[in-house]
């Protein structure tokens, strides 16, 4: 039993965390088995409870994303332009599929059992993770997208994509022929990430001009108006706005509320249908490079990690931290209403 | 005794003598003796007598008591009159209607007691303002001062004397506020100064003293106190100037850099305040913290970080001078100060070693002597361009020529019949390119004693070695021709002997050439072929350049009619006339076959291919055969092309392009392939 570097304010710190850059986190959707890409070509897998590396699997490229596929197994999309998946257990590993440039994004959707992958070769790809190890039997289908994809993320059967050019495809994954509606993202700058809502009404985009902007897939004027943006991980000095890039977002699986993490090494809680903020963590070291909520919302994870938006400079080094939630941090708070006189 | 009433006399004498009679009776009754009744009469008056003069005593006394007390009072009252500076108020001479000695002394107590009074109040008055002068003394003088010096001196208690005190105790008074207003003013001073030195105010004038501090307690005044005061403000008047210099200082420094860089406004904007005291003087600086440590060393550490960005921006400066340099002297095919001279300088000028300026100067220098040098080398450039251009189509016309489909009617096979023809026109201009060249480049270097250089190589040898090489090449043309006519010739021999002409097509080992086909270089045939390719690509091999126009020498396709073909140059009908008069054995080898070297084509083939294996390389000139060398000249000309893909493609990969934006993720890989 390792003992767990206890910082008064991050949360409990991972030990042995990756030696370079992180580039995603994920908690499973079983238990509090974290898993963790990095960009020193590793992906590792952490028992949190008991704060221990589990497994480690070594790429030929940086990994720029993972997903689990089960509490035994998980998927990870590499810049050597490959997408394979892991038998933690075992250490098995299959090989999915390739792509013409880095792999950007990988998701797993239980809907439709099927893993997507989201590429720089400006293409999705859907692959069959019964198909793995043999050649082209897993790739279910390549659908063209207008430019390099950012990111990807999953509700039900509808997949929203983000790529460069600020341009935001939504699928239905029983239908990838063309997209079911093809948006251009609302916010004036350069796209960092894309969240669904859990309740699959809508979702959330995030900029590197320190913004986010909350949209909903009901194409309705009524549904439409309630769409809005706001600012956020900004530093007021001297007079001006310092506007850092929002890297990750995370919804809470139970209030629907959601964090937040940005360059500025600060994770704030929102309540998205309130427009509250809810909480604000103490600052982190450095850039937040990931975010990701266990299964039952009680635990945080928080990956403070250089994100290289000022190239290439010294900094602080990667490391993952565990928050344990308090109910107050992350529950909605609806607007008093005025008590009528007695 | 003329007071006693004559009743109470009368009344006593007949008292006495009553008792006298009543003696006498008792006597008489006694039978006292005579002697003993005088004896006791005289007793009896004798006790008389005695009680008498008791009370006369007595009665002096109290008269006596009576003038001493009077005499006390007058003198106790002159004593107080006098010392109180006031005229006697009583003496026995003034009082003439003195009445008796109690009424003098009735008379003269409450006078007494009045002046006793009085006395007591200037008295009172005296200590109390001998008092508020001893506490101002002491105020002012501290310890300096004696208390005992002003005690009440009773002796002189006049009004005079007060009010010598009181103006004594208003000028102290006075003094005390005078000094009380200094060191207010000081104070105010101060805090000045500590305000904008950025120095606790309130610590500084503790420490000259507590009670300077304290709001209730009433300020020392003392000389001490005003002298440290005095010197502490001189003290940090001192710093405050010297900070302001220091500030002055950086300030024109910062207007420096901003000049110099041309800082946009929003930057300047925050040391506005910095700049415009630049020419203030020492009154005249009065914002808080103006001047305070940390303020200063933001400026200092503002001025540093311009001082680095003018580093780098000079850094910057030189290596796009050089690479301006670089380009100037390769759009002039002049050799230019080697790489290496750039990464020193560069070095150098971070350690500081050498004036970021004077490289600048030097290299701007430089970039001035090379423009000018280019333009003196305009014109011949030029020329030389033209040249290469020319051997570049006569290039392209022979692969063209050595092409089969060439006259297949397909897309744009009119362009290219086109630009065949003004290749072939071009072609035939290419020896008179050459000799103005050459000439214009002896004039040159005639004109300026030295040689004109291209890319470092001498170019008027380039010239005559491609001079060297055309005519080797035209010899060897001349021979090949030759053999064709003697082949032709043996041909027709057979055919007259046997009536039958052999195959064109069988690939002669030693010279068949067929209509139209140019034998290439590339490849094993080429190695049998004792024409050697003196065309220099590293594209493509060349064969050896037969003119359409000029007539075929194809023996196979117009027969052999040797004799009948125009010919252009007189060499070559020489050399066929010399041959036609020669008498040989049939199907004895031709002379010059044997004689014709393979090593040139060896070691050519050799160069070839290794140049198609690096065709990104820039050669550096190898002077192993004049056909190499040429081959480089050519080589260079074309060189442009490959490296600048090459450069696009590095700054796609590592730098983003203005138009296409990239993800931190995208930066960080190419970061990462590029370097780490």
């Amino acid at each position: 039993m390792s003992t767990a570097t206890t910082t008064p304010t991050g949360g409990r710190e991972l030990s042995q965390p990756p030696s370079d850059g992180i580039s995603n986190l994920r908690f499973s959707n079983h238990s509090d088995l974290l898993l963790v890409s990095s960009w020193d070509k590793t992906l590792r897998l952490y028992d949190v409870g008991e704060n221990v590396l589990k497994a480690e699997f070594l790429h030929a490229g940086p990994v720029l994303d993972c997903c689990f596929h089960d509490d035994s197994s998980g998927f990870s999309a590499s810049a050597d332009h490959t997408v394979r998946r892991y038998a933690f257990g075992s250490g098995k590993e299959d090989f999915l599929g390739r792509h013409d440039a880095p792999v950007r994004c990988v998701e797993y959707s239980y809907a439709a059992g099927q893993v997507i992958t989201g590429s720089w070769d400006k293409t999705l790809k859907c692959w069959d993770p019964r198909g793995a190890n043999s050649s082209d039997r897993a790739l279910v289908g390549t659908y063209l997208q207008p430019e390099r994809v950012y990111s990807l993320s999953l509700v039900g059967y509808r997949l929203v994509v983000a790529t460069a050019g600020r341009h935001v495809n939504v699928y239905d994954l029983r239908n990838m022929s063309q997209p079911e509606q093809r948006r251009e993202s609302s916010l004036k700058y350069q796209t960092r990430s894309v969240r669904c809502y859990p309740n699959g009404t809508g979702f959330a985009l995030s900029s590197i001009e320190g913004r986010v902007a909350m949209e909903f897939f009901d194409l309705s004027e009524a549904a439409q108006a309630k769409k809005y943006a706001f600012k956020c991980h900004r530093k007021s000095e001297a007079g001006r706005d310092i506007v850092y890039p929002v890297n990750a977002m995370a919804f809470h699986p139970i209030y629907g509320t959601f964090a937040t993490g940005g360059c500025d090494g600060y994770v704030n809680v929102w309540d998205g249908n309130n427009k509250k903020r809810l909480y604000q963590y103490s600052k982190y070291p450095t850039s937040i490079a990931a975010l990701s909520f266990s299964r039952d919302g009680l635990l945080l994870a928080v990956a403070s990690s250089y994100t290289y938006e000022e190239g290439e400079i010294l900094h602080e080094p990667d490391a993952i931290f565990v928050r344990n939630i308090n109910e107050v941090e992350v529950k909605p708070k609806p607007k008093a209403l005025p008590v009528p006189p007695p | 005794m003329a007071r006693v009433s004559t009743d109470q006399l009368l009344q006593l004498e007949t008292t006495c003598g009553s008792l006298l009679y009543e003696l006498q009776i008792i006597w008489d009754e006694v039978g006292e003796t005579d002697t003993e009744r005088d004896k006791m009469l005289l007793e009896l008056e004798r006790e008389c007598l005695e009680v008498y003069r008791r009370k006369v005593d007595q009665a002096n006394r109290c008269r006596a008591q009576l003038r001493q007390a009077i005499a006390d009072s007058e003198a106790e009252l002159a004593t107080i009159c006098s010392s109180m500076g006031e005229p006697p108020v009583h003496t026995r001479q003034s009082i003439q209607k003195v009445g008796s000695l109690k009424e003098e002394l009735k008379s003269i107590t409450p006078q007494l007691e009045e002046m006793r009074k009085r006395k007591g109040e200037r008295l009172n008055q005296f200590s109390e303002v001998e008092q508020q002068i001893r506490n101002i003394s002491v105020e002012i003088m501290a310890t300096e001062y004696n208390p005992s010096r002003h005690v009440v001196d009773e002796s002189d208690l006049s009004i005079r004397k007060l009010e010598e005190l009181c103006r004594y105790l208003e000028s102290l008074q006075k003094e005390k506020s005078d000094r009380l207003k200094q060191i207010m003013d000081h104070l105010s001073t101060l805090n000045a100064l500590c305000s904008v030195l950025g120095v606790d105010f309130k610590e500084t004038i503790r420490e000259i003293h507590p009670s300077l501090d304290d709001a209730k307690a009433s300020k020392s005044v003392c000389s001490a106190t005003i002298e440290r005061l005095a010197t502490a403000i001189g003290r940090l008047r001192d710093i405050k100037i010297e900070r302001m210099q220091k500030l002055q200082d950086f300030a024109s420094t910062m207007l420096e850099l901003w000049n110099l860089m041309d800082t946009p406004i929003e930057e300047q904007q925050f040391f506005q305040n910095v700049a415009c005291n630049i020419a203030a003087s020492e009154e005249e600086i009065t914002e808080a913290n103006t001047l305070s440590v940390n303020f200063l060393s933001c400026v200092e550490a503002e001025v540093l970080r311009l001082e680095q960005l003018k580093v780098i921006k000079m850094k910057e400066l030189i290596l796009r001078k050089k690479a301006e340099l670089k380009e100037l002297g390769r759009r002039a095919h002049l050799v230019v100060e080697a790489e290496n001279g750039a990464e020193v300088a560069i070095s150098a000028i971070e350690s500081g070693a050498i004036d970021a300026c004077l490289v600048l100067e030097q290299i701007g220098c430089q970039i001035a002597t090379v423009k000018e040098e280019a333009f003196n080398r305009k014109d011949i450039l030029e020329r030389v361009e033209k040249w290469l251009t020319a051997c570049e189509e006569e290039a392209w016309l022979e692969e063209y020529n050595r092409d089969e489909n060439r006259y297949n009617a397909g897309r744009g096979a009119h362009l290219t019949l086109k630009r065949a023809e003004k290749a072939r026109a071009l072609v035939n201009k290419i020896p008179g390119i050459v000799d103005t060249l050459v000439a214009k480049i002896t004039q040159w270097e005639k004109e300026r004693a030295i040689g004109f250089t291209y890319d470092g190589v001498r170019l008027l040898s380039m010239l005559e070695k491609y001079a060297i090489v055309r005519q080797e090449k035209e010899q060897e043309r001349k021979r090949q021709r030759d053999q064709k006519k003697l082949q032709g010739q043996l041909i027709a021999e057979q055919e007259a002997l046997y009536g039958s002409k052999p195959s064109p097509s069988k690939p002669q080992s030693a010279k068949k050439v067929g209509p139209n086909r140019r034998l290439s270089l590339g490849g094993a045939a080429a190695l049998q072929t004792p024409k050697s390719d003196y065309m220099h690509s590293a594209k493509s091999t060349r064969s050896v350049k037969m003119t359409d126009d000029l007539g075929t020498l194809s023996p196979g396709a117009k027969g052999l009619d040797i004799a009948g073909l125009p010919v252009k140059k007189l060499s070559y009908n020489n050399a066929m006339t010399t041959y036609q008069g020669v008498q040989r054995k049939p199907f004895a080898p031709v002379a010059p076959v044997n004689s014709i070297p393979l090593t040139p084509s060896k070691s050519l083939i050799a160069n070839a291919l290794e140049e198609n294996k690096i065709p990104n390389a820039m050669l550096s000139p190898t002077p192993k055969t004049p056909a190499t060398a040429a081959a480089v000249l050519m080589h260079v000309a074309t060189t442009p092309a490959p490296t600048c893909l090459f450069n696009e493609a590095l700054v796609k990969v590592v730098a983003p392009v203005d138009e296409t934006e990239y993800s931190f993720e995208e930066r960080r890989l190419a970061f990462y392939v590029g370097g780490k």
